[in-house]
């Protein structure tokens, strides 16, 4: 690849170009975040704000109408779980860097982490049908693509052998797994609280 | 942090024989029921989405199947490798032969007697109705026997090692056989009526609170802390370096025993039993927590100093991977345990999910890992076909992915139809339409479970031919490099 700007297309399509120019160049956390990070991140709440609106989530049965204040809520807590996940898998990502002798700069390991995470906020336009059962068929193989990528990845934009990035990667999926399913708890502990998408009295 | 004993517990001194055949035929067998166990659950997962393949025949009846699966994969599969890999490493950390082998051998035959009577039994519909203890009353005595035998056979030989200190994995593995005997002989007291027909000694709400004291503590200290036995001897002996932190191992130990006992009451939030049984549950499954993830730690830190293994180790990858979802595992445990996530995880596919994250990704990969390492070791040729187990890593780890992620989305979705009121306040959808709801997603679960069986199935032939010698030229190669770091 050569020294012109990275776009989307070159994360999508070819990312082990982007993973060696990213390994090479020590890219700054505030040129990730602001040239590319941000905009991505944007999208699945934008995508989702839009699909509930003219759609209401289907959950296998008639639509589930919130609303537009509902909605708006739901988006902006949405758009801020994503930078507040984007940031600490980063952190906890050069929180690991020392044991798995990785790189210790935190631009890459931003960088990493906005490249694996770039497929599903790309495939996060399916949220503008927001049928539970389509989001989960179209997201699980994008998911299973990001978690190839970070496999693949790791070890080169944080220069690392291949077998410690196997570890690291593995030891990140682990966060990621926990910090999915905390969220999952958190969610359900607001709806059984009555905030959110339940219905009726 | 210090490096103790750990694997250098095991000297180079050798005794005249260690009994190795008794734990081959325990892993045969275990591959085995393994394959019938996860069959009967990809049937029953099949018949979920097309209910018409029970072909009205009653044993093969959703509620039989899904006995046979649970009773299969847990005490078939799971228990079979904790005997066979206790009786491996006990005389390897005691540095004598098995105490008793001829009880040792009562130990093998009565189990698998017991798992092909009792796995009959239960598709002829004799159930005790009682979860994960379903097998009827004499195979309950039988139980209690076989089972007291393994305690004889594994405490006599750590009685007679041959060094002072006992090994970590043993306390596990030792915790494992005194703690089942008891819940066992508890939950399964019962007035017999006839052979095949007995009642439980205790009466309603009472009954609930003994049989997940039991069901909740077969989870922890069978397919907890025996495996984390496994773990610990295992681990240290692939990765070729000590536990990170013996001492941690030791006080996660006891933190273990001492606060799961309580925790079983959090499977009867919002029932018949007293308010404060069901907080001090909730309460006990959050402080779980440091204990189990203490291990996780232990178990992350010994293996990140073994990168270079895991070029030529296929066997590492799954205990790796093991490690993530044991991490998942604990931590959605406890959470689940919390009184308003549980309103809404409880009776949905999540916790069914929640389970298999457990059995899959925990308890299923370090089994698969260890006989990647044990069956070669015991057949005394390299693995056949790293490539192939490669393949199962994969297999693998998707579907378990698939089977997870299928049944977060169910039953999320599921909670939030039953919760859904109308304007009356009555409940809005009915069971026809939330199971039309559930279908797509027991399709996908089904998937994932497939591919999880035909990794198993690729495992079982991959060892099959380490065992008898049948090897390809092709995959010839990279046996031999597998060979040499071992």
């Amino acid at each position: 690849m050569t020294a012109a700007r990275i776009t989307l297309l070159h994360v999508l399509l070819t990312p082990s170009a982007v993973f060696a120019r990213w390994r090479d160049e020590t890219p700054s956390a505030a040129r990730i975040f602001f040239g590319m990070a941000l905009w991505l991140l944007l999208c699945p709440p934008l995508f989702a704000y839009i699909g509930t609106s003219a759609f209401g989530w289907h959950l296998g049965v008639e639509p589930i109408e919130l609303t537009r204040r509902a909605m708006l809520g739901i988006s902006v807590a949405y758009f801020a779980l994503l930078v507040f996940g984007l940031f600490s898998t980063a952190f906890i990502s050069r929180w690991m860097a020392g044991t798995y002798g990785a790189k210790q700069a935190f631009g890459p390991h931003l960088a990493l982490i906005t490249i694996v995470g770039a497929p599903l906020a790309v495939g996060s336009i399916v949220h503008m049908y927001p049928h539970a059962f389509l989001n989960v068929v179209v997201l699980v193989p994008v998911l299973i693509w990001s978690m190839y990528l970070l496999y693949r990845g790791l070890p080169v934009v944080l220069e690392t052998d291949q077998g410690r990035g196997m570890l690291m990667a593995s030891a990140l999926i682990a966060y990621l797994l926990v910090a999915w399913v905390g969220l999952l708890g958190v969610t359900v502990v607001l709806w059984s609280r009555g905030i959110g998408p339940m219905t009726g009295a | 942090m210090e490096d103790t004993a750990g694997a250098a517990t095991e000297a180079q001194a050798r005794p005249a024989r260690y009994d190795d055949r008794i734990v081959t035929l325990f892993t045969a067998c275990a591959v085995a029921w393994a394959i019938v166990g996860m069959s009967a659950g990809v049937y029953a997962a099949a018949e979920l989405v097309w209910p018409g393949l029970n072909l009205d025949l009653p044993w093969l009846s959703f509620g039989r199947l899904r006995t046979l699966h649970t009773t299969a994969v847990i005490f078939g599969f799971g228990v079979s490798a904790l005997i066979a890999t206790s009786f491996y490493s006990v005389q390897r950390t005691s540095h004598v032969g098995l105490f008793a082998p001829r009880l040792a051998w009562f130990v093998f035959y009565g189990w698998q007697a017991i798992m092909v009577l009792g796995g009959l039994s239960l598709l002829a519909g004799v159930n005790a109705s009682k979860e994960y203890a379903e097998l009827e009353w004499p195979f309950d005595v039988a139980i209690a026997v076989v089972w007291v035998a393994y305690g004889v056979v594994f405490f006599g030989t750590i009685a007679r090692r041959k060094m002072a200190p006992i090994y970590i994995s043993n306390w596990f593995y030792g915790a494992l056989i005194i703690v089942v005997t008891m819940l066992h002989v508890v939950n399964s007291l019962a007035l017999p009526a006839t052979l095949t027909k007995s009642y439980s000694l205790y009466p309603g709400a009472q009954d609930a609170i003994v049989q997940w004291w039991y069901g909740h503590n077969a989870v922890g200290f069978l397919l907890t802390g025996g495996f984390l036995g496994m773990l610990y001897y295992f681990l240290p002996k692939q990765a070729e370096r000590p536990i990170w932190s013996y001492r941690l191992s030791i006080v996660a130990f006891w933190a273990f025993v001492y606060s799961y006992i309580w925790a079983g009451p959090h499977h009867l939030h919002y029932n018949a039993v007293p308010e404060w049984v069901q907080s001090l549950a909730m309460v006990m499954s959050l402080i779980l927590l440091a204990p189990s993830w203490a291990t996780m730690i232990n178990g992350i830190m010994t293996v990140s100093g073994a990168w270079r293994r895991l070029r030529t180790d296929p066997a590492l990858k799954f205990i790796v991977l093991s490690l993530a979802f044991y991490g998942l595992a604990t931590f959605e445990g406890p959470m689940m345990a919390i009184r308003s996530v549980n309103v809404m995880s409880h009776f949905t596919e999540w916790t069914v999910g929640h389970v298999h994250s457990g059995a899959l990704g925990w308890n299923a990969l370090i089994t698969f890992g260890t006989f990647y390492y044990l069956v070669p070791k015991l057949a005394g040729r390299p693995l056949a076909s790293p490539r192939l187990a490669n393949v199962h890593f994969w297999l693998a780890l998707t579907g378990v992915m698939l089977y997870v992620l299928a049944m977060w989305g169910a039953g999320v979705t599921q909670s939030l139809l039953w919760l859904s009121l109308d304007e009356l306040g009555e409940v809005q959808y009915g069971f026809n339409e939330v199971m039309a709801a559930m279908a797509p997603y027991y399709g996908l679960r089904l998937l994932g479970g497939l591919l999880f069986l035909g990794g198993a199935v690729l495992m079982a032939v991959n060892l099959w031919r380490t065992f008898t010698g049948v090897e390809r030229a092709a995959d010839a190669a990279p046996a031999a490099l597998a060979l040499e770091t071992r």
